[in-house]
This record gives C-alpha cells, sequence and structure tokens, in this order.
C-alpha cells in the first residue's frame, strides 16, 4: 500500500533548523568575524617580541598570558584563527569539487571511467588517510599549500565515493527514468534531477570534514610540516608551547580550546546537516 | 469457509478498543468477536488502522501509543497483561505472520533455529528436540526437503517459501489464534493462492482460529466466514461474509466491493477495434549480466523472442508475475534497455537506430507512467514544475506559458489547483500518480505505457484511477499498453492481452477469452488464483472438517 | 563453500591492491620537485656524491626499470636502505615496530568496553537525557586535537599529579602499560565516540526491525531480543568501522608518539620526514599500507562468518 500522507506530511518540518545547528552557526560565524577584525580587536601585535614580558601568566594586560618570546597569546590565538579558517575552506573546496563531479559522472555513466575510479578508490584507502597525507607532504616539502595540495590528492576520493553511491540509487528511481523517458538531455537530468537530490550528505559531510581537515592542519603545523613559524597557526603555537608546559601551561592550553571550539561548531552543524537527510531518507 | 462452533464463549472478545497516538486515534471503540475454529477477515484501506488493531491485540505497538477497551483471550484481558505474562502468551498462544516475510525473519540464523526457537521457549523442550520437530513443520507446511531447508539461511529461500517458514514458527506451540497480517500481499498471485490454501487447510485439520487482515476483500471472501470492514479507524460494518458482499448496508462496503478488479468494466472493453498497426516488438531478446561470480559468464534473459503488436487506439494489457519480463518490455520499448536481440518498431521505424531529432519526435509520441507514486517524482521540485518541465524543455512553449499548460493538465486529472504547489511528500499516492498521468500527457503523446501504475494504491483509489485512464484515453484518443500482475484489472480494462512468464509469451488473445477459457496451463493457474467476490448469491461452503483438538 | 570462494576471490584482489600499492610508494619519491638523487644525497652534496648515488639507486634507469628493480627487492624483503642509519628499512621497522602495535591492542582493549556500554545506553532511549549526552560528548570528542590532549594529559596526570610517565615505552609488560597508559587514553578518548556513534545508530535502526517484531510476537523476552536478534545485526556496521578506525589509528599513532616519545613506527616516521631520510619515508607507507589491507581482510572475512549474506 502507499505509505500513509499523515506520515508524509512532517516532511517539510524537518527543514527546521534545530538548536544545536543554532548554536554551531553563531560559533561559525563568531570565528568568522573574529578572523576578519582580528586586526582592530587584538591588543598587540601577534609577532612582536617582548623578552621582558616572556612567559607571564594571563593578566589584565595579557588575557591569555605570553609565550617563551613574550608574544601576546590572546592576540596570537585571534590571528591565528585566520589561518585556521582559511585551512578549513581551503582544505575542504578543492576535494569536494573534484570529487562530486568526478563522483556524479562516474555513477550515472558507470562504464570504464567508473571501474577507473573504483580501482583508484580501492588503492586509496588502502593507505592510512594521515600516512598517505604525511608522505606525500614529506616528499613534497612542508609548508601550508603542499598539505593542501596533499590533501587534495588524498581526500577527492570520499567525496567522489559518497557522490558515487548516492547517484547509483538516484539513477535507478523512476523519476530519472520518467526524466531519460521524456527525452531530457543527460545534462539537464545530472544539473536539474540528480545533483539537487544527492548533493545534501555530501554538504553534510563535507562541513564534518572540515574538523578533520582543521584537527590535520594543526597536527601538520604542530609535527612541522604544516604552517611554518612564526606563523600564528594553533598548532604550531601548541607546539612552541610543549616545551614550556610545565611553566606555562597558558600557551598550549588557548590555542587547544580555540581549536576546539571551532571544530564543535563544524561538526555540529555537520551533525546536524546529516540528521536531516538521514531522517529525510526515511520519511 | 470454515465452520464456527457455535454457543461456546469467544476465544477472542475485542471490546470498545481505542488506539491512540499522541492525540490522534488510530483506531476508535472497535469491537468484534471470534468464535474457537473460526477464520475472521479485517478487511480495509491504507489508514484504516486494521494492522494497528491486531497489533494491539498482541501488544505489539511502540511505546507512544496507548491502547484502551478490552481484549480477552479465552476471558483473560490481554491489555492488563504484565510484561512476563505477555511473553507467555505470545508465540504460545498467539501466533502471528506479517505481511513482508523477507524482513520478518532475522537473516543471521538458521530457518530450522528460528522455527525452533518458540516451541524451545516455550514448550521447556531441548535444542534437538526443537529442531527436529522444526524439521517435521517445515515438511507440514509444505517445504520440500525439509531437513536440507531447516539449515538454509533466510536470503536463501523465496519469498513464498519464507511465508511458510513464518507460518511454520507460528503454528510450533499450536496456538489457539493465528493472527495473519496481510500474509500474501508481498506475494506473486500463484504463490498467494497456495499460502491461502496452506492456511485453510490447517484452519480445516487442526481448528486453528485465525484473524486475517487484507486490504484485499477478495482474499478474505476466499478464507474467511465472518469479515468485519474498517475505515478510519472505525468499524464500518461486520457480519458473515455472504451477507457483507451481498447485501452491503453501509455505503463504504458497497463502495469497496464496486471498485474490486473485475467488478467493473472500464467501458474500453468492446469489439477490438482493429486500427492500423503503431508498434511492433519482433523477436525481442533482453539479456543483463548476472552476478560477477568467479565463473562470471553466466546471464540472465529478461526477454527471450518476444513478439508483439499494438494497434492503433487500442488498449492491450500484458499480465505477468514478478520476473516476467513485462517492466523489462516497458523498459526496452522506452529505449531505457538496450536489446540484445530483434526490433521494435513504431510506424515500421527501429526504435533503436533513432537519434537526434527523430529520437526527440519519438519521446514525443511514446510516453510511460511508473509503478511508484512517489518515486516517480523528483521530491524537490513542485508537481506544477514537473509537469511543466516536459514543455519547456521540449521547447513547446516558454516557461510561463508551459506553466499555464502544466495546470491545465493538472486540471485535466481531476487535480484541485490548490496542490499546484505542493511537493510529492504532500500528497497521497492517488494524487501523484494523477502527477505522473498529467507530466506524461504533457507532450501529448500516442502511445502511452502504464506500468503496474496502481499496485501501490488502494483499491478504491485504483478504481478512480481507471476510470480516469480510460477518460483519458477517450479524450484524447491515446493507444494505452496496461502493464499489471493482476489479471482481473487486465481483463477489465483491456481488449487484448499477452500473458507472460519467465520472459515469455505463454498465451495471447482477447481478454475476456482469456479470462474466461485460458487455454496454457500457466494461464489457467493465474486465473484459478485470481481471489475473486462470488458473484451469485450461493456461495459454495468448502467442506467443513469436524475440527480435532491436538 | 561461499566462504572459501570469499577467500580466493579477496586474496585476487589483494594482489591487485597490492600492486597498486608498490606502483604508489614507488611514484612517491619521484613527485618530489627536482632530482630524487640530489633529494637522496641531501642539498649540500657534491656532484661527484649524486652522481654515485645515481648509479648506486639505479636512479639513471628507465622509470619502469626502476620500478621492476624495486619489486624484484620488495620480493626479496629488502624495501629500502636508510641514508641516516644506514641500516635496512625493514630491520629499522622491525625494532620500531613493537610499541606501535602494543599501542593499537592497548587503544582497541581500553575503547572497545566503553563504547558497547555507551551505545548501548544510548540506544535503550533515544532521544532520552543519557542519549543525548553521550551524542554531545561524542561530536565534542572528535573536534579535541589528540595532540593537544596528549600534552595537557601529561600535564596534569605526568607532572601535576605524578602517576604516569609522560613518555618512553617502559620495561616488561607491566612497564609497557604503565608508560603507555595516557598515549593510548589520548587515542582512545578520540576512538570511542566515532565507534558509539556507530553502535548507537545501528542498534536504533535495529529495534524497529521487523525481524525484531516477530521475535516479540514469538514471545521472546526483551533481554532475549536485545542479545540475541539486535546486538549481532547492529554489530556488523560497526565491525566494519572498527577495521577503518584501526587503519586510521595507525595515522594518529604518529602524533600520539610523537608527544609521548614512543619509540614507534610513527615516531620513526616523523623523524625520517623532517630528517628527509625518503627509503624510511617510502618503506614505512607500504608497510602501514599493507597492514590496513590485511586489517580490512580480517574484518571482512570476521564479517562473513558472522552474516552469511556477506559474499563480496
Amino acid at each position: 500500500m502507499a505509505e500513509s500522507p499523515v506520515l508524509a506530511q512532517t516532511a517539510p518540518s524537518i527543514r527546521r533548523i534545530t538548536p544545536t545547528m543554532l548554536v554551531a552557526l553563531v560559533v561559525l560565524f563568531g570565528w568568522l568575524a573574529l578572523a576578519l577584525a582580528a586586526p582592530v580587536i587584538a591588543p598587540c601585535d601577534p609577532d612582536a617580541i617582548d623578552i621582558m614580558n616572556m612567559l607571564s601568566p594571563p593578566s589584565a594586560a595579557h588575557l591569555f598570558g605570553t609565550d617563551q618570546v613574550g608574544r601576546d597569546v590572546f592576540s596570537r590565538v585571534l590571528f591565528a584563527s585566520r589561518i585556521d579558517l582559511l585551512l578549513c575552506v581551503a582544505g575542504v573546496l578543492p576535494p569536494l569539487l573534484i570529487g562530486t563531479t568526478i563522483g556524479l559522472l562516474s555513477g550515472y555513466f558507470r562504464g570504464v571511467v567508473d571501474n577507473v575510479f573504483m580501482r583508484i578508490y580501492d588503492l586509496t584507502v588502502a593507505f592510512p588517510f594521515f600516512v598517505l597525507v604525511l608522505a606525500i607532504v614529506g616528499v613534497l616539502g612542508p609548508g601550508l599549500l603542499n598539505f593542501i595540495l596533499a590533501l587534495t590528492l588524498v581526500g577527492w576520493v570520499s567525496y567522489a565515493r559518497l557522490m558515487r553511491a548516492q547517484v547509483l540509487t538516484i539513477r535507478e528511481s523512476e523519476y530519472i527514468q520518467a526524466a531519460k523517458c521524456l527525452g531530457y538531455s543527460p545534462a539537464a537530468i545530472l544539473g536539474h534531477h540528480v545533483l539537487p537530490n544527492a548533493i545534501g550528505p555530501v554538504i553534510a559531510y563535507a562541513v564534518s570534514d572540515a574538523v578533520l581537515v582543521m584537527l590535520a592542519g594543526a597536527s601538520f603545523g604542530f609535527l612541522g610540516l604544516g604552517a611554518q613559524p612564526p606563523a600564528a597557526e594553533w598548532g604550531v603555537m601548541i607546539a612552541d608551547g610543549q616545551a614550556f608546559v610545565q611553566q606555562a601551561w597558558w600557551i598550549c592550553l588557548f590555542p587547544g580550546l580555540a581549536a576546539i571550539s571551532l571544530g564543535l561548531g563544524f561538526a555540529l552543524l555537520g551533525d546536524g546537516l546529516g540528521q536531516i537527510h538521514r531522517r529525510g531518507a526515511t520519511a | 469457509m470454515s465452520r464456527p462452533e457455535t454457543g461456546k464463549p469467544p476465544l477472542l472478545d475485542v471490546k470498545d478498543l481505542t488506539v491512540s497516538f499522541g492525540g490522534f486515534a488510530a483506531v476508535k471503540n472497535v469491537s468484534f468477536t471470534l468464535q474457537p475454529g473460526e477464520i475472521l477477515g479485517i478487511v480495509g484501506e491504507s489508514g484504516s488502522g486494521k494492522s494497528v488493531t491486531c497489533r494491539a491485540v498482541m501488544r505489539l505497538l511502540t511505546g507512544a501509543a496507548r491502547a484502551q477497551g478490552t481484549v480477552a483471550l479465552d476471558g483473560q484481558d490481554l491489555l492488563a497483561l504484565g510484561e512476563e505474562e505477555l511473553c507467555a502468551i505470545r508465540g504460545r498462544d498467539i501466533g502471528m505472520i506479517f505481511q513482508n516475510p523477507a524482513s520478518h525473519l532475522n537473516p543471521l540464523r538458521r530457518i530450522g533455529q528460528q522455527v525452533a526457537a518458540p516451541m524451545i521457549r516455550h514448550l521447556g523442550i531441548g535444542k534437538r528436540e526443537g529442531l527436529l520437530r522444526a524439521v517435521k513443520l517445515l515438511e507440514d507446511v509444505g517445504i520440500h526437503e525439509p531437513e536440507k531447508r531447516a539449515r538454509s539461511y533466510p536470503h536463501e529461500f523465496s519469498g513464498g517459501m519464507k511465508q511458510r517458514a513464518m507460518i511454520a514458527a507460528a503454528i510450533g506451540c499450536q496456538p489457539k489464534l493465528l493472527i495473519a497480517d496481510e500474509p500474501t500481499t508481498a506475494l506473486d498471485v500463484t504463490v498467494q493462492a497456495r499460502i491461502l490454501e496452506l492456511l485453510k487447510e490447517l484452519n480445516r485439520k487442526t481448528g486453528l482460529a485465525m484473524i486475517l487482515i487484507s486490504h484485499d476483500l477478495g482474499v478474505v471472501a476466499d478464507i474467511c466466514s465472518r469479515v468485519v470492514v474498517m475505515r478510519n479507524g472505525e468499524v464500518v460494518e461486520q457480519g458473515p461474509i455472504d451477507d457483507v458482499i451481498n447485501r452491503p448496508r453501509h455505503a463504504y462496503t458497497r463502495l469497496l466491493i464496486e471498485s474490486q478488479p473485475g467488478r467493473k468494466s472500464y467501458g474500453s472493453v468492446g469489439s477490438p477495434d482493429r486500427g492500423k498497426s503503431l508498434l511492433r516488438v519482433e523477436n525481442l531478446s533482453v539479456t543483463f549480466p548476472a552476478g560477477q561470480g568467479l565463473l562470471g559468464g553466466n546471464s540472465f534473459r529478461a526477454l527471450d523472442g518476444v513478439d508483439l503488436e499494438i494497434n492503433t487506439g487500442e488498449t492491450v494489457g500484458i499480465v505477468g508475475e514478478s520476473g516476467s519480463g513485462k517492466s523489462t518490455l516497458a523498459r526496452s520499448i522506452i529505449r531505457l534497455n538496450t536489446p540484445s536481440g530483434g526490433a521494435i518498431r513504431l510506424d515500421g521505424q527501429d526504435v533503436g537506430a533513432l537519434a537526434g531529432e527523430a529520437l526527440t519526435a519519438f519521446r514525443r509520441r511514446v510516453q510511460m507512467v511508473f509503478q511508484n507514486p512517489y518515486d516517480s517524482l523528483n521530491p524537490r521540485l513542485t508537481i506544477a514544475e514537473a509537469v511543466a518541465e516536459p514543455i519547456w524543455r521540449h521547447g513547446i512553449a516558454d516557461r510561463k506559458t508551459a506553466r499555464e499548460e502544466a495546470d491545465a493538465l493538472l486540471e485535466m486529472v481531476e487535480l484541485p489547483g490548490s496542490l499546484r504547489d505542493r511537493k510529492p511528500q504532500q500528497l497521497s499516492g492517488g494524487q501523484c500518480q494523477r502527477v505522473g498521468l498529467a507530466r506524461a500527457l504533457a507532450l501529448k503523446p500516442q502511445l502511452l505505457i502504464a506500468d503496474e501504475i496502481t499496485s501501490a494504491l488502494d483499491v478504491t483509489t485504483q478504481a478512480q484511477i481507471l476510470e480516469l485512464l480510460v477518460r483519458l484515453q477517450r479524450q484524447r484518443s491515446l493507444t494505452l499498453l496496461y502493464i499489471s500482475h493482476d489479471l482481473a484489472v487486465v481483463s477489465s480494462l483491456c481488449q487484448r492481452v499477452y500473458v507472460f512468464k519467465a520472459g515469455r509469451i505463454v498465451e495471447q488473445g482477447v481478454a475476456q477469452q482469456v479470462l474466461s477459457t485460458p487455454r496454457d496451463p500457466y494461464t489457467q493457474a493465474l486465473v484459478g488464483s485470481l481471489a475473486r467476490l462470488p458473484t451469485t448469491q450461493t456461495i459454495p461452503l468448502s467442506q467443513g472438517v469436524a475440527t480435532h483438538a491436538t | 563453500m561461499p566462504l572459501l570462494q570469499l577467500i580466493a576471490r579477496r586474496l585476487l584482489q589483494l594482489t591487485g591492491v597490492l600492486a597498486g600499492i608498490s606502483l604508489v610508494t614507488f611514484l612517491l619519491l619521484h613527485m618530489a620537485p627536482g632530482d630524487p638523487a640530489r633529494l637522496l644525497a641531501g642539498e649540500r652534496a657534491s656532484a661527484e656524491t649524486i652522481a654515485a648515488i645515481r648509479s648506486q639507486y639505479g636512479l639513471d634507469l628507465p622509470l619502469w626499470r626502476q620500478f621492476l628493480t624495486y619489486l624484484a627487492n620488495l620480493f626479496s624483503g629488502d624495501i629500502g636502505l636508510s641514508l641516516r642509519f644506514q641500516r635496512p628499512v625493514s630491520q629499522l621497522i622491525e625494532q620500531f615496530m613493537w610499541p606501535t602495535l602494543f599501542l593499537t591492542v592497548y587503544v582497541i582493549c581500553l575503547a572497545v568496553p566503553p563504547t558497547v556500554a555507551l551505545a548501548i545506553l544510548g540506544a535503550r532511549r533515544p532521544g532520552g537525557v543519557a542519549d543525548q549526552i553521550i551524542r554531545l560528548v561524542g561530536i565534542a570528542g572528535l573536534t579535541i586535537p589528540v595532540f593537544w590532549l596528549g600534552i595537557m594529559m601529561s600535564r596534569l596526570f605526568g607532572v601535576s599529579l605524578g602517576w604516569f610517565p609522560v613518555s618512553g615505552y617502559g620495561a616488561g609488560f607491566i612497564g609497557h602499560l604503565h608508560h603507555l597508559f595516557l598515549p593510548a587514553v589520548s587515542t582512545a578518548i578520540w576512538l570511542v565516540p566515532v565507534l558509539t556513534q556507530s553502535l548507537r545508530a545501528a542498534l536504533i535502526e535495529k529495534t524497529t526491525a521487523d525481524f525484531v517484531t516477530a521475535a516479540r510476537a514469538q514471545g521472546a523476552t526483551e533481554r532475549q531480543i536485545f542479545w540475541q536478534t539486535m546486538l549481532p545485526n547492529a554489530v556488523l556496521p560497526t565491525l566494519n568501522l572498527l577495521g577503518v578506525m584501526v587503519a586510521f589509528m595507525i595515522g594518529g599513532a604518529i602524533i600520539v608518539e610523537t608527544v609521548y616519545a614512543v619509540p614507534g613506527l610513527g615516531t620513526l616516521m616523523v623523524n625520517a620526514l623532517l630528517g628527509r631520510d625518503y627509503y624510511v619515508v617510502q618503506g614505512l607507507t607500504l608497510v602501514f599500507a599493507v597492514s590496513t589491507v590485511l586489517i580490512t581482510l580480517l574484518v571482512d572475512l570476521l564479517s562473513a562468518f558472522i552474516d552469511p549474506r556477506v559474499r563480496l
């Protein structure tokens, strides 16, 4: 029997934004505002060395204290958010665009392209993600640009895989068959019918993936393979502070908390988006 | 037909049962009784509350549901029992089988274990004894090689065998009552007939009382002695089956009976008007690669040398069970499948060779309506957008004019204008199928293929859609290819019919003739499996065997 | 038997993937901008040294010849020579692999019990208070940088409280347990939320499964239903995820080992990267990939053992 319209009628209400998603949006836009306004709000120059004020604990003058060469940790955390936010976008967008396109085409047209893609996928998942990115960066040389490059080289595969799985189900649905039967062009079917119905979970994944990218970026900074000191980046700052953590815990603590809060913003948003699509799929 | 034992207290006495989910009452003041040895039918369409009623009897509803009233089994109120007492009754005194046997079997356990589990639980027998009895039960429900099959997993069983296994598990403890919730809906008609036969035999041999829930009045009339008709959570009518069918008191019951396929002829049945040949299918074969085993190379032949012809203005039916290749044929005609042999010709032109302009012209002449009401519409488009899209994409009109034409089309399929900006999820199944029709007709096609377009719909909705289809056909002088598993529907709608089995045509001819005097053994089986309402006043009683309690 | 057929098919697939892995690791060295010989020799090497290295490593041969040599070496168990240690990479790996293995098993042992407990707790009443808290804490757990957590924990438990050592591997089994406790906990804190989410979702999905209703209709108690029907059916997707996660953890171990100065493969990898010891990087990448493939194979076989439908 056809499903009851009573159940189906609740479907549109799932588009509503949940309170957690609202919190997530506030956090994300908050960080964006802070990053943009960093030069205005930051009390000190993030790179200004002040030997007289080395390792001084949090105080009214230095909200988050100072580091081993007397730089203001608060200002550095603020300025670092520019690099880390940029990292999230630059680390997610290229694999998202490349992966989505390849997944869309390979899932819809199948054939040789799809076969080749699946072999590439099999091969890529054979490597631990982090190890492969690490090895590529190691060979290309440290630096943010190489990190993004390596991330794109490895990361597009997950997007393509997810997109392909979506497309494989959608292409069998009757509205796509109807579209073919009505003589729509492949471009119209892909753009107007397949993509809008397939992209949702991919976007949700991309938002969650931003957390992973940020953490990986910070980790690379920490290992000395990502952003290069003296640039203010949260991972680099934590690495700097590690040696002094016994006397000056604040150098490490605050960049970490900053990373967690930004990560939470992305994670909660991604979780909310994902839930909408899961519920939408079952509704 | 079962013979109730009269003069005894009822086995099951349901009084004023009301079930509500939050503020919504799904079942309202339902009362009925069941005598020992009786088969009671509960019939109703989706949303009638028939399944909720029997789940409430078994106390299988989720925590959100609240049930009030009394449900007395042998005088014991089931609604008042604690969890532990309930577990002792479920599976022991009441057995239950479900609509979709595939999803109701645990995929990780062997069939034998699953059949034995209730007996081991309730009868205190050991595992070995349980398995031995399970094998015996599997044999009783008609499964060949029961020892071997008991070691199989559910995915190795066919749909009919799974339902037999479910029945075996349900009757192992020799319950007093078997509740069957749409037990044959997911099965092919010939399999359905055999399962119903099995249930009848169980009732005859062991006096097992049953409640059969079904949307299909024909099925209920086939095996029940009394029937309860439900609608919107209420009982509209109940009584002995022949009274209800031949002298329905409630208007809804009358509508239900009227809507039964085969009860009604949809006008187009007349002398086959021999127009000129429009579509010819010549020796068509379609093969699909089957699996990717290590051996490989195996392929599955979905269509095997099919020849058929459709004339202008004709309504041609195609009947077959799942896997018969009927949908493959439809998909081949609209070029969604590539044939491996043979040809499809429209006005003598090979459809497979069309390209460019000619292909576009073909698309405008041949259109299709699909089976699944919700899946056949893009969930992101409003229905007006969906209907307008083919018009502007084909350059027939600009987007604005196309919207106006879409409104006219929606009106033509009797959809109120207030629905035009709704999305498919906000419509009922029948409404979605109307949109599908409007979209297919937007290009003003000559040939319309309808593939199981009513099989997901309620029987009264089906009747409405069929009426609409016939009206549209007349108004627009359409040629119609109607594909269905339901011989009754096809023969009431079509002039000529082709019967498909395993990718071949086994019989063809004038619809009424095929239905009344089938020649092929398979068609005979198909006709014999039709659960039709008795048309005469006298209903032959099947030989009621004196029930012997075991 | 389907199971044997499955193993045969997977082994066949394995050869293909292994060939791909060797190709990728081989090309890794050639991805570097510039002359690989110069990379191997270092920035300040003289022209003679570079020429010597070029002929020693066969870098003057065409690429496909080099690949064949590489493959032949792999078959004989030679995965290169460390430039820094002047020892075969295989020897280095053998020396450094034990702490990493110990840590991995340790993390799994620490992570699985709380995962099962939390998932069950959450799935008992989906949307309840306990479930919401577990879900939110789980999401938060994912966003913590492992290296930062490591530093903070070593500062708190190691330095301030003095309960656990903050670096090294210790001696003897008990010593290993003691020394690796903080690294293992840091990794587990990240792993538990991921697995819990998966198991919880699978459990909740199975609570409404038809076969659960059928079991209830046959008189099974809620306890029996949970342990005999729901859990086995829900474990499968989580098992697959665990396989992926263990592979992921090898990556996570790199960071944790660096923070806690554990002499494992991760530390070896980072030092090799920073010291431009390319053959070690190449060899380690190969070893990591092969172990990932083996873990996946193991998980697949385990799934096939539990689920008769799995045949791929």
